[in-house]
């Protein structure tokens, strides 16, 4: 396979640090680190510990182009969207490529499912005892959801939004829930460009873990572990070969090899956890990126998720 | 590049539990459709579904995972059925197991922490809140891995393509074992949507059928007087390995994977893009995967919704890409009997689709007895199967977002 042609040659990043690739790489350089903050709903319990950090703030819409597809996006859609228009635009995606060669190898995280959005149907749904009861919500708490309410919570959605917004219409995986399959994904991009499936890979994923019940999940199973936080998040990469950059005159921002996926038996290791915070399937994708952005970006990174499974790349410098 | 074996399968669905009982449902035209019993749905407008009935025989871990959410336990005995009809492979370093599903399951109550409530009777409370959906596969490797490599070995993935899912994950592995990157691939889908919040969710979108007085024949894919989709749940899935290897170990094999097509429609979430662009792709793209003409498939089993949207465009595009034999390739669309598994369909009717290589029949689509208008296909239907003897089948599953996948399997002569 040659591995050694394959180029980055867009970026986008949404993150605590930042609501650009630009912003976070800088401020990740910068030696920055994020502020989190308590959830409010786990005040007074025993998890009052617990804290996240939330993406930047972003105009979703003016990011976007239009506002049109926002009302179906739950947060982590939202964040996806935007950070993979934004490597789809630094890549020239759209005018340069046959968008049925275009392939989209996505992750996404527990969150993916927006619970708020199913909050007001599960309210209206909870009976004398205390409980959501089936019998109530078919008499009303379904006419108190809102309508849209399955485009955010089904988990394909942050990646099929990706594919709307984007007119990406080739081969695509959507893997969930931790930080292996979004490295799958990503080496799943990278294969397919490599092998010549796919012109041109979009690839990332978009994380946020910080509804109260994924927090007590995640501490109740031992993938938070205490003094950690968690982080909204999301990157996507641009991914094509080093001709087709030459090509068209497009100059790539890093190379990539030896993109490796295999489970292992090491307790998990996330680089960005200290200065970011936990974002689980996001991280493996921001890792990458913020590699590749730097001009001091390590050039190889390497994560062990929650789930035992190891994601690794080299990340060469502009070809 | 090598060409792949299906050495195993195993399936748990509405009409049966295991290989055999599966397919003498498939092939009499006998639907797993009815009301729904797994909660109260007096109170919902869509109260039809495609139940898995009898019970499973787990190890008490899985049985008490499975209590919460039962699509874990349908994932285990399927993967289970699989590998005993594989000979009881082990999984180690070089496997590859990839299951596709949908949707996280929650305790309800859990998600109610609003300002009527006290979130710290849930926090200190031991009720687990939700079984994540790596879980099946994290079992599934527990049981049934290689011991001597540890903990290293295999990897997993989990598949969210919402109905590609399975079919994706099986195209995954097949080019996974095509291309000598895994020996032994174990792939399909579980799932269940039959509880109150995806009943609900999809009540809502009304892409369910409401016409509950209808029982077993609430899902009638390209017939005139269809209404929408039903439900259904189960799991399937299959043991790919190279067929050169399978044959010199003296493994049966079921059938040969030989191609898979995988786009998306970036059209719309709900609706597929209404010329059925998506869909024709990726059946064209399995083809081309597979090396082989048009002509060659003899039968196709169709994503066949019962939906007024899929079913139509589906039709349209199969007219298309088989132009020149469309009229005498029999179609079948099992979700008549079983409903829409949602994250395991793709896998339950690959299913179908080499067990009628195998068996050399074409299970019914027995509720249709008036096509709808452009619905125009050769469907096979009655309530008897119909004889077949071709070389090549495709199943088609196409999914709510706009992703598609196609799978073709060849028969063993």
């Amino acid at each position: 396979m040659p591995a050694a042609d394959v180029v980055v040659t867009g970026i986008g990043m949404v993150t605590p640090l930042g609501a650009t690739a630009a912003e976070s790489a800088s401020a990740w350089d910068s030696g920055g680190s994020v502020q989190s903050a308590p959830v409010p709903e786990l005040a007074g319990t025993s998890l009052a510990h617990l804290r996240a950090a939330a993406a930047q703030p972003l105009d979703a819409a003016a990011r976007l182009g239009s506002r049109k597809m926002l009302k179906y996006m739950s947060e982590s859609a939202v964040l996806g969207c935007v950070a993979a228009h934004e490597a789809v635009e630094a890549a020239g995606v759209r005018r340069r490529f046959d968008p049925d060669r275009v392939g989209l190898y996505s992750g996404i995280g527990m969150a993916g499912a927006s619970l708020a959005d199913a909050l007001p149907a599960l309210a209206a749904s909870v009976g004398p005892s205390g409980r959501v009861e089936s019998r109530l919500m078919g008499e009303r708490g379904l006419a108190a959801a809102n309508p849209l309410m399955s485009f955010k919570i089904l988990p394909n959605m942050p990646g099929c939004l990706v594919s709307i917004t984007e007119g990406i219409r080739g081969p695509n995986l959507i893997f969930t829930p931790w930080e292996g399959q979004t490295g799958a994904a990503l080496a799943e991009g990278w294969k397919a460009v490599a092998s010549g499936a796919v012109d041109c890979a979009l690839c990332g994923a978009a994380d946020n873990p910080a509804h109260p019940a994924i927090l007590v999940h995640l501490a109740r199973s031992g993938r938070l572990p205490s003094g950690q936080h968690v982080a909204a998040a999301a990157a996507y990469l641009v991914l094509e070969r080093v001709g087709t950059a030459r090509r068209d005159g497009h100059r790539p921002i890093a190379s990539l090899a030896d993109v490796t996926i295999e489970a292992c038996d090491e307790e998990p290791s996330d680089p960005l956890s200290g200065r970011m915070g936990r974002s689980f399937a996001a991280a493996p994708a921001v890792l990458l990126a913020l590699a590749c952005a730097l001009p001091s970006g390590a050039p190889r990174v390497s994560i062990v998720g929650v789930d035992r499974q190891r994601f690794s790349a080299a990340v060469g410098g502009r070809p | 590049m090598r060409r792949v074996a299906v050495t195993g399968f195993g399936v748990v669905s509405p009409v049966g539990i295991g290989r055999e009982a599966f397919w003498s449902a498939l092939a009499a035209g006998a639907s797993g459709i009815g009301r729904i019993t797994r909660f109260d749905p007096s109170t919902f407008a869509v109260q039809l579904a495609g139940e898995v009935r009898g019970r499973l025989e787990l190890p008490k871990a899985v049985d008490e995972i499975a209590g919460r959410d039962p699509k874990v336990g349908f994932a285990f005995a399927a993967a289970a059925e699989a590998l005993a009809s594989a000979g009881n492979p082990r999984l180690g370093v070089k496997s590859l197991l990839h299951l596709g599903t949908s949707l996280e399951t929650f305790d309800l109550d859990a998600l109610v922490f609003d300002e009527r409530r006290d979130f710290r009777s849930i926090v200190e409370g031991e009720r687990p809140l939700q079984v994540s959906l790596d879980t099946a596969g994290e079992l599934i490797r527990r049981y049934f891995r290689d011991m001597a490599i540890n903990g290293s070995g295999p990897f997993i993935l989990t598949n969210v393509s919402a109905c590609a899912a399975s079919a994706q994950a099986i195209g995954h592995g097949f080019h996974a074992v095509r291309s000598g990157e895994t020996e032994l691939a174990l792939c399909g889908g579980f799932d269940s949507m039959v509880n109150p919040l995806g009943v609900g969710g999809f009540q809502l979108l009304g892409a369910l059928s409401t016409e509950n007085d209808r029982g077993e024949s609430g899902c009638r894919p390209f017939d005139a007087s269809r209404s929408g989709a039903v439900l259904g749940e189960g799991a399937a899935m299959l043991v790919l390995e190279p067929l050169e290897k399978a044959r010199a170990e003296g493994r049966t094999v079921l059938a040969e994977v030989s191609g898979c097509g995988s786009t998306l429609d970036a059209h719309g979430l709900s609706a597929p893009d209404p010329e059925g662009r998506g869909a024709e792709r990726a059946m064209r793209a399995a083809l081309a995967d597979a090396g082989i003409a048009p002509e060659a498939v003899g039968h196709v089993n169709a994503h066949g919704t019962g939906t007024r949207l899929n079913d139509e465009v589906e039709a349209a595009a199969i007219r298309r890409v088989f132009a020149a034999s469309w009229q005498r390739l029999p179609v079948s669309a099992t979700k008549s009997l079983t409903g829409h598994l949602i994250g395991a369909a793709g896998a339950v009717e690959a299913g179908a689709c080499l067990l009628a290589l195998v068996k050399g029949l074409l299970p019914p689509n027995p509720w249709l007895r008036k096509v709808a208008p452009g619905c125009e296909l050769d469907h096979v239907v009655g309530t008897n199967a119909r004889a077949f003897d071709g070389e090549y089948a495709l199943s088609n599953s196409f999914g709510f977002g706009g992703q598609n996948a196609s799978l073709v399997f060849r028969r063993v002569r």
